[in-house]
């Protein structure tokens, strides 16, 4: 069985509200070295990866590998009726075909015990080869989901320009162009705030701002988001949380037509 | 046409063949369409308010032109690549079957008559749909208008879905579009259904997968072959009284129509004299079609004032719907596609979960797949 008891909450609720828009269903494979989500959207152009770290929870027991195939928009409203500072308990049984959730209020006044139903997922896996990218981009989370919304009423792709000098996001469309270059170490006082590239060599890759903009939703989860970009191969945006596990995704570039 | 009852046994032996999409779901996917059927689809669905089909000044139809501009753009504006592939000549053993539709035909011609005659604009409807004929000059002026449009077509030197099937299967294509499940039987890897039907509709498009609803039959190629002589096809009568369940049970049991002959009653099932069920399996294994390496698609820029020249001045269409539908038609172009992820990432074999459901799904199918 799995017995996992997550003393922020809010966590959780935060990574599955990350993902809910752009999968519908998911798979949870659970081990003794934590929860993890791999699933893709529909059209197969995105990818998902969520990881929650055993040491994230306290405490945590799962002895047999499970697999809990949950619907991740019921999922998330049931996450929603947590209290902001609640205490999150998963169980599920080896045998069960429904998975239990616990919020407990911080001084215990209130508990509440929700059971959401497994669903029978027939998802695809996905393996991803170790990517030496030619640039890795660390920039504040909260500038990165703005920059997105901001172009995305221009146009329907943003080109991603990587140079030794910042980074340079591009869109076009009927009304207009427009562009916003962000420039390494343009923090001002928190090292959180800054930009960090690290450059093998320049890329530009085109991508499309619908998923970027729902990628930003993991905002949320951290200070920092980390995109890194090689020629011809997925774009990887990642959301590291704290000491708990990260929210990755991959998306897949737009290519120029060879006829 | 087709195969009779094949998607609903697919349906109900491999029910993971089958999975329906949205059309936009398709994008960046070069498909092959059967061009003569989606053509005959159009002359039949495409009609005016008055269920006549649509004609020019003249009097000449034009619901085949307007379904083949209008489709074709949807499919472009989702993204998708399509190219048509035109019947060729029929085969020999396709004349009993093209003789019963001529038959049909004629008398839906009759039935229609008498019904206008008699006033009764239901059973006119009903059967001047059914008087339906795609002529040479049909599809010449579709090939026309595709060339103008730049979406590749090409002539089979048989039949279409056959050289779909090799299109899809040499790589050429992502899938084979068409309405007839005999493409699988073609050995099609990936059919999708319902493509060129119409927006309102709102019917899903429906992806079959050869591998997948071979797994799920427990069957080799060969043996879906038979199955679908057996279920009935175009190229020879199937054995009266032997349905759906009982072709799949047949096949199941003793694996080639030889030796099913062999075990049935024919007292009780009567096999047609002569049957020629092993050339209709020839014609399914090696059937008539052009090498694929030898096909070059490409997609050019649609020529606007040679559509408007054409459509407009020719066949009376409206000017500005035409010019803003082409308008549509060069968006796309030169637009950078999206790419898919499954072209980057390798898709992982299943590994048997300890999932509950999993283990029950996978004793209540039985898994005989044979390479």
């Amino acid at each position: 069985m799995l017995e996992a008891r997550m003393p922020q909450g809010a966590i959780l609720r935060k990574c599955i509200d990350a993902i809910k828009d752009l999968v519908t269903d998911g798979n949870f494979d659970c081990n003794d070295s934590g929860i993890a989500l791999q699933a893709m959207d529909n059209s197969h152009v995105a990818l998902v990866n969520l990881f929650l770290r055993a040491s994230g929870f306290d405490p945590y027991r799962c002895d047999r590998n499970l697999t809990l195939g949950v619907n991740l928009g019921g999922f998330s409203k049931v996450l929603k009726c947590m209290g902001n500072d609640d205490v999150v308990t998963v169980k599920a049984e080896d045998d069960g075909d429904t998975v239990s959730l616990t919020f407990e209020s911080k001084d215990g006044g209130r508990v509440s015990e929700f059971e959401l139903k497994l669903v029978d997922i027939d998802s695809e896996h996905l393996g991803i080869p170790d990517t030496n990218y030619d640039a890795i981009v660390s920039m504040p989370a909260s500038e990165f989901q703005r920059i997105c919304r901001d172009l995305s009423v221009l146009g329907e792709s943003v080109i991603i320009d990587v140079s030794k000098d910042g980074v340079k996001f591009s869109a076009s469309g009927e009304s207009g162009t427009g562009s916003i270059t962000v420039k390494q170490g343009a923090s001002v006082d928190k090292e959180s705030e800054g930009t960090t590239i690290n450059l093998n060599s320049a890329v530009q890759l085109t991508f499309s701002l619908k998923y970027l903009q729902n990628f930003s939703k993991a905002t949320a989860l951290a200070d920092q988001v980390t995109l890194s970009l090689s020629a011809d191969v997925p774009l990887l945006v990642e959301y590291t949380i704290g000491e708990v596990g990260y929210v990755r995704y991959y998306l897949a570039p737009k290519i120029g037509d060879e006829n | 046409m087709g195969i009779q009852g094949l998607s609903k046994v697919i349906g109900d032996h491999a029910p993971d063949a089958m999975r329906e999409n949205e059309i936009k779901n398709f994008f960046g996917r070069k498909v092959a369409i059967d061009a003569s059927m989606s053509i005959y689809q159009f002359m039949i669905a495409v009609r005016g308010q008055d269920g006549m089909q649509l004609t020019n000044e003249a009097g000449e139809t034009t619901s085949h032109l307007m379904g083949i501009f209008y489709r074709t753009i949807r499919m472009v504006e989702s993204g998708i690549k399509p190219c048509y592939v035109f019947d060729g000549k029929p085969p020999t053993l396709k004349s009993g079957e093209l003789a019963k539709r001529q038959e049909r035909r004629a008398e839906a011609e009759k039935e229609a008559a008498t019904a206008q005659e008699a006033g009764d604009t239901e059973n006119f409807d009903k059967f001047s749909r059914r008087t339906v004929k795609v002529t040479r000059a049909h599809n010449e002026e579709c090939k026309r208008l595709l060339k103008l449009m730049g979406i590749p077509f090409m002539d089979a030197p048989c039949e279409a879905e056959a050289q779909c099937a090799a299109l899809c299967k040499a790589g050429k294509v992502f899938a084979a579009g068409s309405e007839d499940m005999d493409t699988l039987t073609f050995g099609s890897p990936i059919l999708v259904r319902h493509l060129t039907f119409s927006e309102q509709r709102k019917i899903p498009v429906a992806e079959i997968h050869l591998d997948k609803a071979l797994a799920g039959l427990g069957m080799t190629t060969d043996q879906f072959i038979d199955l679908c002589i057996l279920l009935g096809c175009d190229y020879c009568e199937s054995i009266k009284g032997i349905g759906p369940a009982k072709a799949y049970e047949l096949v199941k049991k003793h694996g080639t129509i030889e030796e099913v002959l062999k075990h049935i009653d024919t007292k009780k099932y009567a096999v047609p004299a002569d049957w020629p069920f092993a050339e209709a399996r020839r014609l399914f294994k090696t059937p008539d079609v052009t090498d694929p390496e030898s096909v070059e698609l490409k997609w050019e820029d649609p020529d606007e004032d040679g559509i408007v020249e054409f459509l407009v001045k020719d066949k009376g269409f409206n000017e500005e719907r035409i010019r803003n539908a082409v308008k549509k038609l060069q968006k796309q172009r030169g637009q950078a596609t999206q790419g898919r992820l499954d072209t980057f990432f390798t898709v992982k074999p299943k590994e048997g979960s300890a999932s509950k459901k999993d283990t029950a799904s996978k004793k209540s199918k039985p898994s005989g797949k044979k390479k």
